[in-house]
């Protein structure tokens, strides 16, 4: 277990690093955000729909600030597939999967926490109806806080299974573009998953992709009620033991029929 | 003509190598299709639930998606070696070997890079093009059908122009720069709606420092019978150069940056 919480300490402290390229991804996850807003507002000016601007608003926002969270992938780990370096790291006495998620935990962790906060710290500063609004209830914000957490296990889980796919397809392009493009349509990165129609929402909750931001950013802006929070949890307890089991199977596969590139 | 020449010959030859991994250039294509489909997705749910964007009906807003994927994804097909490769180049000190050669570093860049996967992304956009254009009901003259091409072609120069600066700043820092994306990639994505539904500030940034509602909108919805602002016709004619001037003013910067270029030396 020490290995594990070592190489999660490590890469903590080597995102914590990259300061100036994170001035520059809050600047530019700003802007995106800004334009989001505008746009809906615009939209709502014509047709104003049952879920309020305001709560559109804090979707956006919290979905800009954390969406280092899904994208951050160990480029390292690609690296090391493509010229067949993870030779090495098959002998090491450690168990591989865990190893990597703690990896991709940390940086994930860092990566996203270093940008959410200041931007969220802004977007709280804007005017009603352009920024963050308050949690709905401090119910909500409490229970939106492990919901989040179970959201970053699946997150990870996720990233493991298109690595896992990398290892097979050897070039991560095709495959990775593929699962990172269902990532960022069904866990209302492009539209907020609330303003999708009725019909279609009672199944795209239940997906994995939603359990990541989707699920903690209902709780807080209380399109679900706190009192429905343990079903919530339920829902992404199991997606996250699913692709965390999805995930370790795949990569023990990989091990046995592993093909390393290169000599 | 010698240089277009040049820069076909070497695009041809980059398509071919492209080909040599089949497997790999048919799932990356699809991943691209997949990709600019989810965006026309988002397009059509948000027209499904709004129907209108201030004045602009659904179909107009399909017309507009399809300027936008058009004119950006041909840049990015042609243009790869300025919208993707440049600071890698100048990273790996491959631009070093383009000083040395008898010929303009520009082309040479511009020959460097193509995207052939962007094709299926252009696909969309033409789709939503005609998409737009049945639903709008729009009557085609060959003065419309001209100022759409003009539209599109000085879109592709400015959105070449905008990846400049990225180049320019790149010289300079050698990093790439991520700011930079809030105008391009920023760009695409807030004027794929016309610009009149935008705050001032954005709306002045898109027009003065940015101008695609310059090359894109104003010709855009006077095809569409809808004037922007209520200009006048000509306006759709003269307004898209601000395309070519952007693609100017870059481009000297590029030359003016060059000469301040020191190697990575690896």
């Amino acid at each position: 277990m020490r290995a594990y919480l070592s190489v999660f300490r490590m890469r903590l402290r080597m995102e914590l690093q990259y300061r100036g390229a994170m001035i520059g991804g809050i600047l530019c996850q700003m802007f995106f955000g800004l334009i989001l807003v505008a746009l809906y507002r615009a939209l709502y000016a014509g047709k104003p729909q049952s879920v309020p601007i305001e709560s559109v608003a804090t979707y956006v926002w919290l979905q800009q600030a954390f969406f280092r969270m899904m994208v951050a992938s160990d480029n390292e780990l690609l690296d090391k597939i493509r010229s067949g370096d993870i030779s090495y790291d098959l002998c090491r006495p450690v168990h591989m999967y865990s190893f990597y998620y703690a990896r991709i935990a940390a940086q994930k962790l860092m990566g996203s926490l270093m940008r959410a906060i200041p931007m969220l710290i802004v977007a709280f500063c804007l005017p009603k109806g352009w920024g963050m609004t308050l949690p709905a209830s401090p119910f909500g914000f409490l229970a939106c806080i492990p919901a989040l957490f179970l959201g970053f296990l699946c997150i990870c889980a996720l990233e493991n299974i298109t690595v896992a796919f990398t290892m097979k397809t050897l070039d991560p392009r095709g495959m990775q573009g593929l699962l990172n493009l269902l990532m960022v349509t069904l866990s209302g990165n492009l539209l907020p998953l609330t303003l999708f129609p009725e019909s279609w929402q009672r199944f795209i909750t239940l997906f994995p992709y939603a359990q990541l931001l989707d699920a903690p950013i209902r709780l807080y802006t209380g399109v679900y009620a706190p009192a429905e929070a343990l079903r919530i949890y339920v829902i992404q307890g199991v997606w996250a033991l699913i692709l965390i089991a999805l995930g370790l199977s795949m990569w023990n596969a990989n091990r046995k029929r592993m093909i390393v590139q290169g000599g | 003509m010698n240089i277009l020449r040049l820069y076909f010959k070497s695009i041809g030859m980059l398509l071919r190598s492209h080909l040599q991994y089949p497997g790999s250039f048919f799932m990356q294509t699809l991943a691209q299709l997949v990709m600019e489909g989810g965006e026309m997705m988002v397009v059509i749910l948000i027209v499904d639930r709004f129907e209108n964007l201030a004045e602009w009906s659904g179909s107009n807003l399909y017309f507009f998606f399809g300027m936008m994927a058009v004119s950006f994804y041909l840049t990015e097909l042609f243009g790869r070696g300025i919208t993707g490769d440049f600071p890698g180049m100048v990273r790996t000190g491959r631009l070093d070997t383009f000083l040395v050669r008898p010929r303009g570093v520009l082309t040479q860049v511009l020959c460097g890079g193509t995207d052939p996967r962007r094709i299926t992304c252009i696909a969309v956009g033409v789709a939503a093009l005609i998409m737009g254009s049945r639903l709008s009901g729009i009557v085609w003259t060959p003065l419309k059908a001209l100022a759409l091409v003009e539209s599109i072609a000085m879109s592709c120069l400015l959105i070449l122009g905008l990846f400049m600066i990225e180049g320019i700043f790149c010289i300079y820092s050698v990093k790439s720069v991520e700011l930079v994306n809030a105008i391009t990639y920023g760009g695409k994505s807030a004027c794929q709606y016309p610009i009149d539904i935008y705050p001032t500030p954005l709306r002045a940034l898109f027009t003065v420092v940015a101008p695609f509602s310059l090359t894109m909108h104003v010709p855009a919805s006077w095809i569409l019978g809808k004037p922007l602002y209520g200009w006048p016709s000509w306006t759709a004619f003269v307004t898209p150069l601000s395309g070519v001037l952007v693609f100017a003013i870059m481009t000297c910067l590029f030359h003016l940056a060059l000469r301040h270029y020191r190697s990575t030396g690896s």
